[in-house]
């Protein structure tokens, strides 16, 4: 099965130009086309641990430094998660726990013994690599959660210092550059005034009478700090020179990197990090700005409150059977299509755009975008942008003996997977094998062309199918159940040119 | 516009580092970033072979992968700010990433901020003589009084790079298998067993006295296999920062280069200011080879009477060297001075990232 699937054989062409198999397009129920991830605007929904599913709110998130709290990462292989696990040790009562006992004691006679308790304590261990907490000598904690001690960074007091005076700084002299500016822009009347000439101003006078309050005092300049100073540079130790090194102590690059702050080289200071959290995202068209992909806010659920998949939507096509391939020679392969939708749909097989009809495609699609965002008022002052749609950079290597006709798909009916009876009412084009339920076979002819041996031959065509907007609960839109023209580009694999002279 | 509307605003700037190795990403007014990647970019590293088109859709895919699956933040009308080496960075790759942020992603804002002044902000001096050794190359530039001397700028592709090389090279001919030996593997070798060594034994081995190397290491590899790593491939490996030919182009004497092409005035003070930054100068020893080399330069004959400057000094940046100019990136974009970077309208009526020979003030302008 992973053959079947794995590969991308049939493959349609996104509005963006690119080419994605059906199981990873959208389909935009609004502009009515095909979408892919590349051409979406992806948002963050929802914050959550993918360990314990938390739902963690993003104000929390931002708050945690979108860590989760209680889940934490082996830091010295990364692959699982730190589990707490729980031993026993025998401790003194405590007096509070004595007293306790004391009045137990009293009904049972052998409480001698019960000045030590048995209580249980937690450390963390990765199951993985038996990394444990006490490796690093983090003490045992009465307390499942919550409380592991936090690792310090050594630097975090200084740069704090080091932030506030910028920011003061900087705060600083934009006052400064304001407080001239409107100086200066006082100073340009239209007038001349007569103190201006003789180089006396008015905050001039008052300050030689000793007036001078309303003049603003310089700001004070926030209290410089103490720069850093050059350091006596560490001496590499003699011991480097004779003694072995034990690269089991020793950190790899990766082990130092999930920890960026302190970067250990020493595999005494790994210490559990906490579990980064995941999110869940949603995707929205950028021509319609709805969207596409939404996902549930339970972290445990994996429904959609909006599913615009192309699968649902999209005929899709498959390759049953490909006689072999042989250049210039015509062959018969057989397809699937398979409708999806609650609507019959009728179908035709067309040529695929030349490049210069794919170029004016391009265009008319810019230009449709251009007059839309002009047109809505809200999108003007943020204009969302498309990217470039692109000629698909595949090119067919076969010619594709077009039907003459098209033909109908009927609706999909989930009942209808258990009737056995082939519906034969319709009449079918020649070139129609078989139909049940919502799926058709058909059988066309291929030429490939003038290609080598072990070659890929590529078809593609374009697919016209008819598409009824599913009409939306909203009474207003309940008659309005539209039929729309649609076309899907299709590029087919279907197979290598096989050797036939030496057979 | 209020003063206090940029600085205490909502969302904090998404700070980046994307270098030819690792990509440093996280938010402003943090002591440290987030996440630490491997760039996946793969034309960076050799980005005249690939197109345009090509880089953007790499830059689409390691971008999303940024913002969704580490920092987890809605990238639109964010504020992001790029650590890049401006003169070395080629316009190609600065374009793309605009073009990417701003078409793909609708951020607000993207502010493009030289990597070696911005490091300085870490250490609250506006006078030092950058040293970026990263993986593609070492890059130097002197800073006096906040203020670039472009005139005395200096590039060699000493770096990561060509320690691999170097590594791969000797372990092959040791008779190491070829395809054991991949870039994680040698990068893992010279992390965890090489260093630079002193400056007396390195001058003893160049001149092939003998001298008792270092112990040996056996280094397993995917469990099957152990590479014997020698002492003296642990010790010499990064011997290659410190070539002596007839180029004189090693790490010490283009820093010396650097200084002289300053001038005289600024020369004692920017040798005494000295900043490591970069991943490769958190290798083990690199700081008092390079001062012990350094000062032998200053004394010696031909730099004697030109030099003028009697001692070098270096600087302890609070942070590791790998992510020192992240961190100045960090406190710049905490400060006000984020408003003037470019913002998305600026970009769509004139799509084009001033530069150093390209400067126009309007794209950077402020509205309202």
């Amino acid at each position: 099965m992973d053959f079947l699937i794995s590969q991308n054989y049939v493959n349609y062409v996104c509005q963006c130009g690119l080419l994605k198999p059906l199981t990873n397009l959208y389909f935009c129920r609004h502009c009515l086309n095909l979408r892919c991830s590349f051409c979406c605007h992806h948002e963050v929904d929802s914050h959550f641990c993918r360990n314990c599913l938390e739902n963690i709110p993003s104000s929390e998130a931002k708050l945690r430094k979108n860590k989760c709290n209680s889940c934490f990462d082996c830091p010295s292989c990364s692959f699982s998660v730190l589990s707490a696990r729980a031993t026993t040790i025998q401790v003194p009562m405590t007096v509070k726990e004595k007293q306790e006992g004391e009045e137990s004691s009293t009904t049972t006679s052998e409480a001698s013994s019960g000045k030590m308790v048995a209580k249980k304590m937690y450390y963390l261990a990765c199951l993985a690599c038996r990394y444990s907490s006490r490796d690093v000598g983090i003490s045992d904690q009465a307390s499942q959660n919550f409380c592991w001690p936090e690792q310090e960074y050594m630097h975090a007091n200084r740069f704090n210092t080091i932030l506030n005076y910028y920011q003061a700084l900087v705060l600083h002299d934009k006052q400064v550059k304001q407080d001239e500016k409107r100086r200066k822009t006082t100073n340009k009347s239209k007038f001349q005034s007569m103190t201006d000439r003789t180089g006396l101003n008015v905050s001039a006078i008052r300050r030689q009478m000793g007036f001078d309050k309303t003049v603003s005092k310089p700001k004070n300049k926030p209290a410089s700090i103490l720069p850093s100073m050059t350091e006596e540079v560490e001496e590499l130790s003699e011991d480097i020179f004779t003694k072995p090194i034990n690269l089991k102590n020793i950190t790899t690059i990766e082990q130092r990197f999930t920890q960026p702050a302190n970067q250990p080289e020493s595999v005494k200071h790994l210490y559990p990090q906490h579990k980064n959290l995941s999110i869940k995202r949603s995707i929205r068209c950028r021509h319609c700005e709805h969207n596409v992909i939404k996902p549930e806010y339970n972290p445990t659920s994996i429904k959609y409150r909006i599913q615009q998949f192309a699968s649902s939507h999209v005929p899709e096509v498959r390759i049953i059977k490909c006689y072999p391939l042989m250049p210039n020679k015509s062959a018969f392969i057989t397809l699937k299509l398979t409708n999806p939708t609650m609507n019959d749909m009728t179908i035709t097989i067309m040529e695929l755009p030349t490049d210069d009809e794919e170029v004016m495609m391009i265009d008319e699609m810019k230009k449709n975008f251009e007059s839309l965002t002009v047109s809505s008022k809200s999108s003007l002052m943020r204009p969302s942008l498309i990217e470039d749609p692109r000629i698909v950079s595949c090119k067919p290597t076969a010619k594709l003996e077009l039907p003459d006709s098209s033909f109908v798909i009927n609706q999909r009916d989930d009942s209808a997977e258990f009737d056995d009876e082939i519906q034969t009412d319709k009449k079918d084009p020649k070139f129609v094998i078989w139909r049940k339920a919502n799926k058709i076979a058909i059988e066309l002819s291929i030429t490939p062309n003038d290609l080598k041996v072990n070659d890929e031959v590529i078809v593609g065509f374009t697919m016209h199918y008819t598409y009824s907007t599913v009409p939306s609960t909203t009474a207003e839109k309940k008659d309005s159940q539209q039929r729309h023209a649609l076309n899907a580009r299709v590029y087919l694999n279907v197979g290598n040119i096989v050797d036939y002279s030496t057979k | 516009m209020p003063l206090f509307e940029t600085v205490f605003q909502e969302k904090p700037a998404i700070v980046m580092e994307i270098g030819s190795a690792y990509t440093k990403i996280g938010f402003c007014g943090e002591a440290h970033p987030r996440f630490i990647l491997p760039t996946e970019i793969e034309s960076i590293r050799d980005v005249l072979k690939k197109t345009e088109k090509n880089l953007y859709d790499q830059a689409v895919d390691f971008f999303n992968k940024i913002f969704f699956d580490y920092l987890l933040v809605s990238p639109k009308d964010r504020k992001v700010s790029f650590v890049e080496s401006t003169i070395t960075t080629p316009t190609l790759i600065r374009e793309s990433f605009a073009k990417v942020l701003f078409h793909h992603f609708e951020v607000a804002s993207i502010l493009f901020l030289p990597l070696h002044l911005v490091s300085l902000s870490t250490l609250a001096i506006d006078t030092a003589l950058v040293v970026d050794i990263g993986y593609k190359e070492a890059v130097i530039l002197p800073v006096f009084n906040g203020v670039q001397i472009l005139k005395a700028w200096q590039a060699q592709p000493l770096g990561g790079e060509s320690i691999h090389d170097g590594i791969k090279a000797s372990l092959i001919l040791n008779g190491v298998k070829d395809e054991i030996l991949s870039e994680r593997v040698i990068e893992d070798i010279k992390v965890r067993t090489c260093f630079v060594t002193k400056q007396a034994r390195a001058v003893a081995h160049r001149n092939n006295e003998s001298i008792q190397p270092c112990p040996d290491v056996d280094y397993p590899v995917d469990g099957s296999d152990v590479i014997k790593i020698p002492g003296n491939l642990r010790e010499f490996a990064l011997e290659v920062l410190f070539p002596e030919d007839n180029d004189y182009l090693g790490l010490p004497y283009i820093i010396i280069d650097a200084i002289i092409k300053c001038p005289v005035d600024s020369r004692k003070e920017l040798a005494e200011n000295i900043l490591l930054i970069g991943g490769t100068s958190s290798m083990m020893g690199i700081k008092s080879r390079l001062r012990d080399e350094l000062r032998t330069l200053i004394k010696s004959e031909f730099y004697m009477d030109r030099l003028y400057i009697d001692d070098v000094k270096f600087h302890n940046a609070p942070s590791k060297p790998n992510f020192t100019g992240w961190l100045g990136g960090s406190i710049y974009s905490a400060t006000d001075l984020i408003s003037n970077s470019i913002t998305r309208e600026n970009y769509l009526k004139h799509p084009k990232i001033p530069d150093w020979i390209f400067y126009d003030g309007s794209s950077t302008r402020n509205q309202g």
